[in-house]
């Protein structure tokens, strides 16, 4: 208010001038103004297009695939992860004690808590994990552990029997007197 | 499966020059293998005779009657339990029992059981168990493990060391999962 009137107090005369001055210009750049803005609303939306068919095209994940399979950024990438600085940045990271206090603070809010809650209530969950445990790969990965077992006690079975075997055979030998039989050597595992 | 055991130096059994390198099985492995046959016969029969049971109870069968179909399964039961034996002594040598244990029944010479000794065999088995169970004993002290059914029917029993049940389902997978991978053939135009 105190600008204006010192604004007015030193325009003196030529305050009606300017405001004319100010007026007229404000009427001669509004069209200017629109097209600038609308020009602008044009560019925004052609960066969105522009945007999303790149993220939408094959070429991205084609140059993703080609900068991730590179010789140099791989080489740059492990060149950078075996560096002291990137080990000292880690380091440095967990003495700060911000990832303790950040884990603690998850785990006091109740927000673990509650995303378990909603995970274990949600219908996608379970129809992923009835997807999983109906998976080829998964029974057959179970019937084979199966098989592996049965395999297991076999071989304990036959082992301890053979054994049994040959005990009896002594035992039964040495109680008339006669000596035990030459066995042929084991045969190897595999055969 | 040839039905012919395998030497333990891996090579195929076809004479008696090689039967002295054999490792016969013992009493424990044969009873083991044996009680292992048995529960599964008598699994079986129970089924098919709680089976029986069932339907021969909402039947209105006279008594006379009854008794004559127990007789009948009775002696099903015997003549199942013979042919059982004799039909994988005769075939591949090894009862489900002797396969869990890796045994084989064969003949002296190592060739596979003939049908008729394989029924010598099965009576044998009745006979050296009937003097409470001495026929067994001479396994003990015989240089090839023989029992008197196997004197009776002219046998031995080897270890037949094999692939496992789990080696076999593995090995199909592979087989299955390598032809799933060759290129279809190219039919000439």
């Amino acid at each position: 208010m105190s600008a204006d009137r010192r604004g007015t107090f030193r325009l003196g005369p030529l305050g009606p001038l300017v405001g004319l001055g100010t007026r007229a210009a404000t009427a001669t750049l509004r069209p200017i103004a629109g097209v600038v803005e609308a020009a602008a609303d044009v560019g925004v939306s052609l960066e969105r297009r522009v945007v999303n068919r790149v993220l939408d095209s094959d070429e991205l994940e084609r140059v993703v695939v080609v900068a991730v399979n590179s010789a140099h950024i791989q080489a740059a990438l492990k060149q950078a992860l075996e560096s002291d600085g990137v080990a000292q940045l880690i380091d440095s990271l967990f003495d700060s004690g911000l990832i303790d206090r950040f884990l603690a603070g998850l785990v006091d809010s109740g927000t673990l808590d509650r995303f378990f809650d909603r995970l274990l209530t949600s219908e996608g969950l379970w129809n992923l994990i009835d997807e999983i445990a109906g998976s080829p790969a998964v029974t057959a990965a179970i019937s084979q552990q199966g098989l592996g077992f049965a395999d297991q006690v076999g071989d304990q079975v036959r082992d301890r029997s053979r054994k049994a075997d040959d005990w009896m055979e002594r035992a039964a030998r040495r109680l008339i007197g006669r000596q035990p039989r030459a066995l042929p050597a084991e045969p190897d595992a595999g055969t | 499966m040839s039905g012919l055991p395998a030497a333990p130096s891996g090579q195929p059994l076809t004479g008696t020059a090689l039967v002295d390198d054999l490792r016969y099985a013992g009493l424990a492995t044969r009873v083991v293998s044996f009680l292992v046959d048995a529960a599964l016969i008598t699994v079986v029969d129970v089924v098919v005779g709680v089976g029986a049971a069932l339907i021969l109870s909402v039947l209105h069968i006279p008594h006379e009657l009854r008794t004559i179909l127990a007789v009948i399964g009775a002696a099903a039961f015997v003549l199942g339990s013979i042919l059982y034996f004799v039909i994988f002594w005769s075939t591949t040598g090894q009862t489900p029992g002797a396969r869990v244990m890796q045994i084989r029944v064969t003949s002296a010479d190592a060739a596979r059981v003939k049908p008729r000794w394989a029924v010598a065999r099965c009576i044998g088995v009745v006979l050296a168990a009937l003097p409470l169970f001495a026929g067994f004993v001479p396994i003990l002290f015989d240089s090839r493990r023989r029992g008197f059914q196997d004197w009776l029917a002219r046998t031995t029993v080897v270890e037949a060391p094999g692939p496992s049940i789990a080696d076999v389902s593995r090995a199909k997978k592979r087989a299955i999962r390598e032809a799933s991978r060759q290129p279809p053939p190219v039919v000439p135009r």
